[in-house]
């Protein structure tokens, strides 16, 4: 009996996993290569041929979603890093007052922070209407329906996924450390780039793949902040599920984003690893 | 956070204002669990179901017996209520002695269908007699796989006395076999006077002058409509080349750079914050921008407008339906369509009510009388015969046809 | 703090000519914080001067200053008042990268991102040393503290020992002036601790670098010091040799920290050939040769306790004497501890070293004369 304790532990969480993910997964794979419609139904003929035509079809949102990603990601690493940064060695006795603050926008839904932001940006809004009447823009300048409101909703929403990880990385790292390199004859800068942020590197990656992969794989803020041109690929497979029926395109798309974005995340642990990060910092 | 779209625009909307605000739906973002995976999970098996015998319908109808319970699924802020009670459901109680279990169990057609269409394919009780469906895909695909009931029109006397020649056999539904209307809505084109001169063809949507500051909407049915009528085709005859010729159209329009995005429902807070000058709109969504005082003006424009009906019909597993169809005779007395009128604001299916509508604004006074003449004299709500004649519908489309149609339109607003 | 003043002239070795610059001198220095609105003074103003390649440690219980001290030795603290000089430069401003002192921090602070060999190189890279010269004396280094061979290792790989010895010699290779070592065999099992004392006693005699050596453990700073100064409460309150600490702690704080020792409290009585003799009970009598008093001034003293021996006849004339009740025996293996109380109620420690028999000279209970010469009772400063 003893012997099976330890996996009677994971049994919960292997039961929970195999149940909602690998069974759907499983219907979802199936389903991918299916054809026919809702009304005749759907037949399986193991039509591979779908993703080639899916991928073809809608490349340029799969690269658009790609590119909407990374920009964000590193948008998300340029803010959050100095907040975590700041709150880990500034932060004092009120670290917990600023860690909460900073997940405060999570106690409001998701779908309504975003539309907050509508009417926070919107062309005769809070913040456009004073620069347009100070004549500081122009009167046809708008921000919604641009990518770059895109790309903000998108940082905005996942910016505290960045910010946690990093914040637990630096706030690991042992002050005694970073005086040990300054006594070493490092300057605070280089204390900094020789010691500190090496030591963070692991946040930082646990940050890219926390925001990048939901990033990529949104459709909200491209569906409320964005224009014709910013539809993402979360848009087109929420709409051939919902709007067309046409699971298995859907399905397929969905499959084809989620190896995409494991092919990249695969490729970018072994490029940037980070005992690789780590062995070039120390040079 | 599928879940969260209760919270979205139109709810923000529909917490502000009086009634039935969250009609279309926003952002589907609800139905995308539900929906695909209860679909896909049961593995879609449907089988296109042959119209209905006029024996069976008989036969059906035959050994059915009012049992005196009524459950009715309907969308949110979709009926008469006062405190919480609804004043035409009473008295349908009292009239028929027939109780009613109400459910606002609809908050946007997929995330429904997706619900219940599993239990349907498998003929298990979804808990309502009787519920409302827009006309569309999703409608099209319930009759085609033999979901409804054929309806005994013998048992509908007041629908077919008092019903609008409009309303009745429509495309979609030949015959009103199984369905019939609750409201009806129209999309024609919105617009802000303070900036656009007065429009009253579609081309407006199209005048450069409102670059970047025009509104369309992403349904697909929707916005080729609109293309079609630019190109002066009737949706009801047009080809796959029609088609093709009304998406280059919007096409076009897109490039230049006159469409500032392909909306759902948030186009209306679009249009009062002055994002968009210009739009296509639904008339429920702008009479009341009108009733709460915003200068906003609704046309049909002369090309043509887009007239959709939501529609009362009996799942095949409804266990009252005697007592359903009872009921969907019931709102076609002119009484009790007007009640539902004053507090819908949608098109009713029963013009006379208009009368009755003007009588109840005589007996009122002050702002409920202003509220009542406006709602009479609204043509938003009762459209002119000029107007009414320039109004058509969604295509009714084969499943391989909607196949093609979403190819040559959906690239558009999706691009 | 006259004594003080003695002492560094006794160590500085002024043979001929200007005296040499001494490697750290610290003037007046205070620190104070602020701490939930109060100023506390966690450094009340230390003056002390370390010579050229001495080892010199900070001695004090947790709470005293020692490493406040040494942390502004190193730059890591700014002092609130008073100077600090390496080699007679004043860089009480100075950024810790710009002194040329290197510390070894209490658990080593070792970069953990880093193999051995890049930790040893670390300060030598910032100081753009040419590369050939790096793997020189980072090999170098490495032999010295018996690493050779474990380059590649990650500090997380290594054992306690061997990590301390990186640390040493990732700030010994850089030659730094003085070297400052907080507590650093603290985390050591007693073994490694008693060997690493050793060795590092012999790498400071090899590369002949000033140590300051910091630390809360009284053994190891007498075994491995020249000089001592024992911290309390923010103030040196004795700085001197570890025998003269040992042998003659100059306050009661002192005697009580450095080892046992017993104090006794009493009244002059009289004077004789430049001995005062306090009288105890009705026929006890301590000595003391130490500092000129007056008959009835009220003094203290402490004695050693292994100086005072244990009997049972009454000791010769010119002892100290001092008649008592055995109130507990333990037996050390070495020696045996008595505890003796006297009739005023204070207790005397008393070791017996187990020379001659392992029998005890006395039980519990039994009444015994305690006895030492004048020359080990030591008067205590207020």
């Amino acid at each position: 009996m003893k012997r099976f304790a330890p996996y009677l532990l994971i049994l919960p969480g292997g039961l929970w996993l195999a149940i909602f993910l690998v069974v759907p997964m499983v219907f979802m794979a199936s389903v991918s290569t299916q054809e026919g419609d809702v009304v005749n139904g759907f037949v399986q003929t193991f039509n591979l041929s779908i993703y080639g035509d899916v991928l073809s079809q809608y490349g340029t949102q799969f690269l658009r979603s790609a590119g909407y990603g990374l920009v964000a990601t590193v948008v998300s690493i340029v803010l959050a890093y100095p907040m975590a940064y700041w709150i880990a060695f500034r932060g004092g006795s009120r670290k917990s007052t600023y860690l909460l603050l900073v997940l405060l926008p999570f106690f409001v839904s998701f779908v309504l922070r975003t539309v907050s932001w509508k009417f926070l940006l919107a062309d005769n809004g809070l913040l456009l209407s004073p620069l347009k009447s100070l004549g500081l823009v122009p009167d046809d300048f708008h921000v919604l329906q641009t990518t770059v409101a895109v790309i903000g909703g998108l940082v905005y929403n996942y910016l505290p996924f960045m910010i946690l990880p990093i914040y637990v990385a630096l706030e690991r790292v042992d002050p005694r450390v970073v005086e040990a390199a300054q006594d070493l004859y490092a300057a605070r800068r280089q204390a900094f780039t020789k010691v500190v942020l090496p030591l963070s590197l692991p946040g930082v990656f646990a940050g890219v793949l926390m925001t990048f992969v939901p990033m990529t794989a949104d459709y909200v803020n491209a569906e409320i902040l964005g224009g014709p041109a910013n539809t993402m690929i979360g848009n087109i497979i929420q709409s051939r599920f919902l709007v067309n029926n046409d699971y298995p395109s859907a399905a397929a798309l969905s499959f084809a984003l989620m190896a995409a974005m494991l092919i990249g995340i695969f490729a970018y642990a072994r490029a940037l690893g980070t005992e690789n990060v780590l062995e070039a910092a120390a040079r | 956070m599928h879940q969260d779209s209760s919270l979205d625009a139109a709810l923000l909307r529909g917490m502000t204002r009086p009634r039935s605000v969250t009609r279309r739906d926003a952002f589907r973002l609800a139905g995308l669990s539900a929906a695909g995976l209860a679909l896909t999970a049961c593995g879609v098996q449907g089988k296109k179901a042959a119209p209905p015998q006029k024996d069976a319908v008989a036969d059906y109808w035959a050994s059915k017996k009012k049992n005196g319970t009524l459950r009715f699924a309907n969308w949110t802020l979709y009926i008469d209520k006062e405190d919480g009670r609804s004043p035409s459901l009473e008295k349908f109680t009292a009239d028929t002695g027939i109780k009613v279990t109400y459910t606002e169990a609809i908050q946007d057609t997929p995330s429904f269908f997706g619900k219940i269409q599993p239990l349907l394919a498998s003929g298990t009780d979804i808990g309502y007699d009787v519920m409302v469906i827009t006309n569309g895909i999703h409608l099209s695909k319930a009759i085609a796989l033999g979901y409804l009931v054929p309806l005994d029109h013998s048992k509908l006397p007041n629908f077919a006395a008092n019903a609008a020649e409009k309303v009745k056999n429509p495309t979609w539904d030949p015959n009103n076999t199984y369905t019939v209307p609750w409201t009806a809505g129209l999309t024609g084109i919105a617009y802000n006077p303070k900036y656009v001169d007065e429009v009253t063809s579609v081309n407006d949507l199209w005048n450069p002058k409102y670059k970047g500051k025009v509104g369309m909407m992403l349904d697909p049915q929707e916005v080729a409509n609109f293309g079609m009528f630019a190109e002066g085709i009737d949706p009801d005859k047009s080809t796959e080349a029609d088609w093709r010729k009304a998406a280059a159209r919007l096409q076009k329009q897109r490039d230049d750079g006159l469409v500032r995005k392909y909306y759902e429902n948030d186009y209306v807070d679009a249009l009062a914050r002055g994002d968009i000058w210009i739009t296509m709109a639904w008339s429920g969504d702008i009479f009341q921008q009108v009733a709460e005082g915003k200068d906003i003006k609704f046309v049909i424009p002369q090309e043509g407008g887009t007239i959709w009906t939501d529609n009362l019909c009996i799942p095949k597993t409804a266990q009252n339906p005697l007592d359903a169809l009872t009921y969907m005779d019931y709102v076609y007395q002119p009484k009790i369509a007007t009640m539902l009128v004053e507090a819908i604001n949608y098109i009713t299916p029963v013009p006379s009510t208009k009368d009755l509508v003007l009588a109840d604004a005589a007996k009122a006074s002050g702002d409920d009388k202003k509220s009542l003449e406006q709602l009479a004299n609204s043509p938003m709500i009762y459209p002119a015969e000029a107007d009414m004649a320039r109004l058509r519908s969604f295509r009714a489309l084969t499943i391989a046809e909607e196949k093609v149609f979403e190819s040559v339109f959906q690239p558009i607003t999706q691009g | 703090m006259t004594e003080t003043q003695a002492d560094v002239e006794a160590v500085a070795p002024a043979a001929s000519g200007p005296p040499p610059v001494p490697a750290i001198e610290l003037d007046g220095v205070v620190k104070e914080y602020l701490a939930h609105g109060e100023v506390v003074q966690a450094v009340k103003g230390v003056t002390l001067t370390i010579a050229e390649g001495e080892f010199f440690s900070l001695l004090g219980p947790s709470g005293c200053g020692k490493t406040t001290t040494m942390r502004m030795i190193a730059g890591f603290e700014d002092p609130s008042r008073g100077t600090v000089r390496l080699h007679g430069q004043d860089v009480t401003d100075v950024p810790p990268n710009k002194r040329d002192v290197n510390m070894v921090f209490q658990s080593y602070a070792l970069f953990p991102h880093m193999n051995v060999w890049e930790n040893v190189a670390f300060g030598l890279r910032r100081k753009k040393v040419p590369d050939a010269e790096i793997k020189r004396r980072v090999g170098e280094m490495l032999e010295i503290v018996d690493l050779g061979g474990r380059e590649k290792r990650r500090p997380r790989e290594m054992s306690g020992g061997q990590q301390q010895r990186v640390a040493l010699a990732r700030a010994l290779v850089n030659r730094p002036r003085a070297l400052l070592l907080d507590e650093p065999l603290g985390a050591l099992d007693l073994k490694l601790r008693q060997a690493m004392q050793i060795e590092l006693k012999r790498i400071q005699r090899e590369v002949g670098i000033t140590f300051v050596y910091v630390t809360h453990d009284q053994s190891e700073a007498l075994t491995m010091s020249d000089r001592i100064a024992v911290m309390n409460d923010g103030l040196v309150e004795q700085l001197a040799s570890p025998r003269e600490i040992y042998e003659r702690p100059a306050t009661a704080f002192v005697a009580g920290f450095i080892g046992t020792s017993n104090l006794i409290s009493g009244t002059v009585d009289r004077v004789e050939d430049g001995c005062a003799v306090l009288r105890l009970g009705d026929d006890g009598r301590v000595l003391t040769e130490e500092g000129a008093h007056r008959a009835g001034d009220t003094i203290a003293v402490t004695v050693r306790p292994e100086k005072v021996m244990i009997s049972t006849d009454e000791p010769a004339a010119g002892l100290s004497a001092v008649r008592g009740t055995v109130a507990e025996v333990v037996y050390l293996g070495l020696y045996n501890s008595y505890a003796v109380r006297l009739p005023g109620g204070t207790e005397v420690t008393v070791f017996q070293q187990n020379a001659l028999d392992s029998t005890s000279t006395a039980e519990r209970g039994d009444a015994v004369w305690l006895s030492w010469r004048p020359q080990h009772s030591y008067v205590i400063g207020s």
